[in-house]
């Protein structure tokens, strides 16, 4: 048998983990600034998540009871959906971004690793401006924030409001030039386009879209800033403004930002499901340039959020071009479908939850076509039908990725791994939770319980109450995960350099790296997912010659702690 | 063929960074030229607003813009001598002409604040026309507070000439960037 063999340099034994202080400074080491990224982000996340435990205690009952009146309410769901978006998911797939992308390309850091940190440094500010809010009269327009609701009727909470998002979206500009330079600029000799991992081409169509995009928000923010603070009237009908004004530029930024939202889980996806089926993810190609094609479709389809204000003749083209964008994700999910299918799939909580990815999204899809045609979305319109819609392909999709891509790279993150037992009840807990508070809001959706009001008609009380304790459920299930990360940071099992034998570049490396990433340079396998072939394993041999045997879940065994005896260098012929 | 040769003399490492910084500044530039798309846009839905110019003697004559404009084009020319001038090595020569770039575009400046004072208000004509010259204004500021420094860095000789000097590069791209915004403005506004 032909034996590939592959150059290997001097040994490497795993870094020590950083002090934790380093995370509280100013960094601009892209792993550090990666980790104050992904833990800022799940700090926001716990905080509006509990603002949607209020809103569905409130809801338990038809009346309004646990709030103190109609405004409190709309201050909770306006800053559960702003936090959950802005300073949730969008961070997090960057924190997930600015660690994993250089790693991913063999590379020292990102291109600019001084403003990769002033990126990150814009954000806390931006949450702490959301939160004084309620010190001034917090924001309550909803976090699509249309006016006049936002001009006239909120109080001063949504200037601050409108100022954080206004930083936020320059810290993701700035973000997403460093991924796009960093991604076309340094990939390693012998990494074509069409050799990267495919979260790193959704990292690069994500960015396309936010540098393409975000521009608009800012337009948009800076009127609406004006006509709050300067006298302005852009919105404001009497004066001969125009509310749809702000409706036009606002989607044609936060449609695209949806897929901003959840283009890198998709990548995150390919990766989970290529690896733990141990096969070729089916159809590379197809895949990575989908992403691009979302990206550039997702501009045309903007008013499908506005077929209720938007003249009537201008609806059926959008909604031709909304159909038209579930073409490339639907390739994807046919690309992933195929990639699992005959596959040696493992069952960890990675691959669970990429599958929960897989099988929730879908259902968000496809209602996402149903509100994508006229005729229904004229009667569903602001109802929980689009609540369900946006959480299932956001939570079902975007959390779902980011809880898988959790329990993949914890252990490249902190050279330990996440405790299976805990992970696979964390699953269980939150599909079925997630599946019970979002699945029956398409029913008292349909049947027209309108979305953002605190009191509604008694029919639908036994359903809210389904709806309720399951989203306690949900609620719940998050603390299994910060239980389990914390357990698993100081006791976890030690998980040397590869633990899931894959082949992307950031296993190439101990866990977690030492200082710039690689100890010479690493030299990526010709195909990231080449999994099963004779060439493949003499690599990851190879490689776990030189790093050391790595934790191996299928037969577990305990490696000792800290140091794992490096292997003798290999010498010719080996 | 100077400047390729002073690029010639970074190591791998240098060129590499400046390879980045290029790629960085000309995405930002695709980038944030949108802001200036955006405006466009909420001028031309403006434009169907009832209130956009009830009375057609409010819009402004091109006359004082267009020296403007002319002024502003000369300035972002000046510029590209300098940085062809700094690239052959002659830096009094350089500072020369940034600092008459500089001054022109304070004409520049001037002249469309002018303009902001006197357009006359009450109309969503005037208030998007503020918007969209005072915004292009904090960037011309801005961006020219930038080559003031740069202008100020060159006189305290703290650049040496033989070395690439990436300030300049990217101060005169930004200079660019206020150039054409305010092209694409000076279309819509005075002229569509
Ligand atoms: C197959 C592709 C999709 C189609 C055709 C589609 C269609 C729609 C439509 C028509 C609406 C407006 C409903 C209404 O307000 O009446 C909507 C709302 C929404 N969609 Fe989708 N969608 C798709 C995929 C997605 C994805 C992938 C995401 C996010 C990752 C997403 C996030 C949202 C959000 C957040 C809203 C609610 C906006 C609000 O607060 O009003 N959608 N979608
Ligand atoms: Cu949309």
């Amino acid at each position: 048998m032909a034996t590939a063999t592959y150059p290997i340099g001097g040994l490497q034994t795993p870094a020590k983990r950083p002090a934790l202080s380093e995370y509280f400074r100013w960094s601009i080491d892209h792993k550090i600034i990666g980790v104050q990224y992904m833990v800022m982000a799940f700090v926001f996340f716990i905080i509006a998540g509990g603002m949607a435990m209020l809103i569905r205690w409130e809801l338990l009952t038809p009346a309004i009871d646990l709030m103190a009146s109609g405004s409190s309410y709309n201050t909770l769901f306006t800053l559960h959906g702003t936090m959950m978006i802005f300073t949730w998911i969008v961070p997090m797939f960057a924190g997930f971004g600015n660690y994993l992308i250089p790693l991913m390309l063999g590379a020292k850091d990102m291109a600019f690793p001084w403003l990769n940190a002033f990126a990150f440094w814009l954000i806390p500010p931006a949450g702490l401006l959301l939160i004084a809010g309620y010190f001034v009269g917090p924001a309550e327009a909803g976090w699509t924030s249309y006016p006049p609701l936002s001009t006239i009727y909120s109080p001063d909470g949504q200037t601050l409001w409108a100022l954080s998002i206004h930083l936020l979206g320059l810290s993701s500009i700035l973000g997403a030039i460093n991924f796009i330079v960093t991604i076309k600029n340094m990939r390693p000799p012998g990494m074509g386009w069409f050799q990267m991992p495919l979260f790193v081409w959704a990292t690069f169509a994500t960015s396309i879209i936010v540098v393409l995009a975000t521009p608009f928000l800012a337009g948009a923010l800076t009127l609406l800033i004006l006509d709050r603070v300067a006298g302005t009237t852009f919105f404001n009908a009497t004066a001969g403004g125009d509310v749809l004004l702000w409706q036009n530029v606002f989607w044609f930024y936060s449609h695209p930002a949806v897929y901003i939202m959840v283009l890198p889980g998709f990548g995150i996806l390919s990766e989970l499901l290529s690896v733990h089926s141990r096969k070729p993810i089916f159809g590379y190609r197809m895949i990575a340039l989908s992403s691009m094609a979302i990206a550039l479709v997702g501009f045309t389809v903007w008013a499908h959020h506005m077929f209720t204000s938007l003249q009537p003749e201008l609806r059926i083209p959008f909604m031709i071009t909304s159909f038209i964008i579930a073409v490339p994700t639907g390739i994807k999910i046919f690309g992933w479908l195929g990639t699992i299918f005959g596959g040696k799939i493992r069952l960890n909580s990675a691959m669970l939850f990429g599958l929960g990815f897989l099988s929730l999204f879908v259902i968000g899809g496809i209602s996402g076509m149903m509100l994508g045609s006229v005729p229904v979305d004229i009667h569903m319109h602001d109802t929980y039908f689009v609540v369900s819609h946006f959480h299932f392909v956001l939570f079902g999709g975007s959390v779902f990725a980011i809880y898988g891509g959790i329990y993949h790279w914890f252990p490249k993150f902190t050279g330990r791994m996440l405790n299976e037992r805990l992970g696979k009840i964390h699953f269980a807990l939150t599909y079925f939770g997630f599946f019970f508070t979002f699945f029956p809001m398409h029913m008292v959706g349909i049947a027209g319980m309108p979305r953002r009001v605190a009191e509604y008609d008694p029919q639908f009380q036994n359903w809210n109450l389904l709806i309720g304790f399951s989203a306690f459920v949900l609620g719940f299930s998050t603390f299994v995960l910060v239980y389990n990360v914390f357990v698993s940071i100081y006791r976890g099992k030690v998980a040397g350099a590869n633990p899931w034998r894959a082949l992307t570049l950031e296993w190439q490396t101990s866990s977690p790296p030492p200082a710039y990433n690689f100890v010479g340079d690493p030299i990526p396998f010709e195909d990231p997912y080449g999994y099963g072939t004779d060439a493949s394993k003499a690599y990851l041999e190879a490689m776990e010659a030189r790093f050391g045997e790595s934790f191996n879940p299928e037969k577990p065994k305990a490696l000792p702690p800290t140091t794992p005896t490096p292997a003798p260098e290999p010498s010719a012929g080996d | 063929m100077q400047r390729d040769l002073l690029e010639l003399g970074l190591t791998r490492q240098e060129q590499q960074a400046l390879q980045n910084k290029r790629a960085g500044i000309f995405i930002f530039q695709a980038s944030w030229i949108l802001t200036f798309v955006c405006l466009i846009v909420v001028n031309w839905q403006m434009r169907f607003s009832p209130n956009w110019m009830p009375d057609p003697n409010d819009r402004l004559g091109v006359v004082i813009a267009t020296i403007a404009t002319a002024i502003l084009g000369a300035s972002a020319l000046l510029v590209r001598h300098a940085v062809k001038v700094v690239n052959n090595q002659n830096l009094s020569e350089f500072l020369r002409l940034w600092l008459i770039s500089i001054l022109l575009g304070g004409i520049f400046v001037v002249l469309i604040g002018y303009e902001w004072v006197i357009v006359p208000t009450g109309t969503q004509y005037a208030q998007v026309f503020r918007v969209m010259t005072g915004f292009h204004i904090v960037h011309a500021v801005s961006i020219g507070i930038y080559l003031g420094l740069v202008y100020v860095n060159g006189r305290k000789r703290v650049y040496n000439v033989n070395d690439y000097l990436w300030a300049v590069e990217a101060g005169a791209k930004l200079w660019y960037f206020v150039l054409v915004a305010w092209l694409l403005f000076y279309v819509v506004i005075y002229w569509i």
